[in-house]
């Protein structure tokens, strides 16, 4: 599914955000990468989302090789995956419902099929009453929730979760996570990028720290190794 | 791309013109006076060439006396010019005839001094001759005939008048091309402002994997409604304009002209092809930027 390969990135600035990365999840996992700020968590994800190239080494994303992708071709690699923000960047004049059939829309989806479509994912999400609302009328949680409500309508093989859990309160977070696991059961691989720590060992999933822009601890080195 | 997601793209760029409904009305603005002016050329050109043209058809030559020419002198002077080879016919043209045709067109008043002996005018000929190509030699020959002073063909107007399209031309090339290069500055100045307004939004659409093209088009319709308007108001303003001008000149010389409705359709089509081509070609300058940027960099964070 993501497959890093001594994968190095230098910006034009000379930071060296990560070095000689190498780590692969597979279909269907769930997988918290963690670290201090600044140690290469983001760069990490504009990888995978192809908003950043890397210096060296290989990148492949659902069976597309980042490296050398094409740019016509990575509207693609983003429809295989959704992305739920910190910030949960909700659109902030439009309603829960149009935010989340923004997103059918601008890939091409038909109306007949959003309107079917996303009073479902707003179901599963749990927000089915709040569809007529504003952004600005939720909770923290309600908006994060819209936020992965539009991450998951397109039906990607990977959600990725960049600090899901930042910018709501601690109750809610835990329930942001215990969705996104739901989530997972259903076979959605699921990438999960946070530093709160607490929320990380209350789940029993695997977890890969990146510091210094090196992947330093990789749990499941930890299982193979029991297994040993 | 299919049907109900076109309609939604051109429902957003309707949208766009609303929202940012000031820089589209100076758009409208710059590239209406480009097209009116554009078209007012035309008009001109138009009108010249097919004056130019019938002028140019008719052979008949004036020949002026001179001016202490006596009316009975005049007639004897007209047989040596009916005499003269090429011409096939001289018709006297007396000054008092020729004081009236401009009293009807300037007014009684001007005149009121010159009738009789006053008449500042001479009397002339008007010769129609047989060959049009021996023209110039035939023109020696009648000034070569004592008491004629000059001789002036009604083709000198036609030189003038072709001379003086020429120049409009091109002056209004150049101001016409100065005027599309601002309309275009103007129209993707807009909407890169509209873009700009529109910046989160297009950074959702590159994350949830919208392709390029329509990431665009919300924003070319929007170049294209510009071009339209414009388009339109101008063929109107310039059907008006053109009756006025047309009402204003008939007034002092009245002459021929070819009716609006003669050229409309080209005008229509030049227009709106025009319009079109500026708005659409102004909003793909504009958005190559946003195209290029990733996430944070569109929202400048």
């Amino acid at each position: 599914m993501i497959e890093f390969r001594n994968v190095s990135k230098t910006y034009s600035n000379g930071t060296h955000a990560l070095d000689n990365v190498n780590l692969s999840v597979d279909k269907g996992e769930f997988v918290f990468i963690v670290g201090a700020s600044g140690a290469g968590k983001s760069t990490f994800l504009k990888l995978i989302m192809h908003e950043e190239t890397p210096s060296s080494g290989a990148i492949i994303v659902n069976d597309m090789h980042l490296e050398k992708i094409k740019r016509r071709k990575v509207p693609y690699l983003r429809r295989t995956m959704g992305i739920v923000f910190q910030d949960f960047r909700l659109i902030g004049k439009m309603s829960v419902y149009d935010n989340v059939a923004f997103a059918m829309r601008c890939i091409g989806k038909k109306g007949k099929t959003i309107k079917k479509r996303v009073p479902y994912i707003l179901d599963l999400v749990g927000l089915k009453d709040k569809a007529h609302n504003k952004p600005s009328e939720l909770s923290g949680g309600e908006q994060q929730r819209v936020s992965l409500a539009r991450a998951l309508v397109n039906n990607p093989a990977m959600i990725i979760a960049d600090e899901p859990t930042g910018n709501i309160d601690p109750e809610m977070s835990y329930e942001i996570i215990e969705l996104l696991s739901e989530i997972n059961k259903r076979g959605t691989t699921v990438l999960v990028v946070t530093h709160e720590h607490e929320l990380v060992e209350s789940f029993n999933k695997r977890v890969v720290r990146i510091e210094g822009g090196r992947v330093v601890h990789d749990s499941k080195d930890d299982d193979t190794m029991i297994a040993i | 791309m299919n049907f109900s997601s076109f309609g939604y793209l051109i429902k957003e760029g309707f949208k766009n013109i609303w929202s940012n409904r000031m820089m589209s009305l100076a758009s409208v603005g710059v590239l209406i006076s480009c097209l009116i002016l554009t078209g007012s050329a035309i008009m001109l050109s138009v009108n010249v060439s097919t004056i130019v043209a019938s002028v140019g058809d008719s052979n008949v030559t004036t020949v002026y006396l001179d001016d202490d020419i006596t009316e009975l002198e005049a007639v004897y002077i007209g047989k040596t010019l009916s005499g003269i080879e090429n011409v096939t016919d001289a018709t006297f043209y007396p000054k008092d005839e020729a004081i009236l045709a401009y009293k009807d067109v300037l007014g009684e008043e001007v005149f009121v001094n010159m009738s009789g002996d006053d008449n500042p005018l001479p009397h002339a000929y008007h010769i129609v001759m047989a060959d049009l190509s021996l023209y110039d030699q035939t023109v020696e020959k009648l000034l070569s005939v004592d008491g004629v002073n000059s001789v002036s063909s009604r083709s000198d107007v036609a030189e003038k008048l072709t001379s003086l399209n020429t120049l409009v031309t091109m002056m209004s090339f150049w101001i016409v091309l100065a005027l599309a290069i601002i309309s275009l500055f103007i129209i993707s100045n807009t909407i890169r402002m509209t873009m700009f307004s529109h910046r989160f939004e297009i950074s959702i659409m590159k994350s949830v994997g919208a392709t390029d093209s329509f990431v665009r088009i919300p924003f070319v319709i929007e170049g294209i409604i510009i071009g339209l308007v414009s388009a339109g108001i101008s063929v109107g303003a310039l059907i008006l304009l053109y009756d006025a001008v047309i009402k204003a000149v008939q007034n002092i010389l009245p002459f021929e002209y070819v009716p609006f409705t003669d050229v409309m359709w080209f005008i229509i089509i030049a227009f709106v092809a025009a319009g079109v081509l500026v708005g659409a070609l102004g909003s793909l300058l504009s958005i190559r930027k946003y195209l290029k940027q990733e996430g944070n960099e569109i929202l400048g964070w």
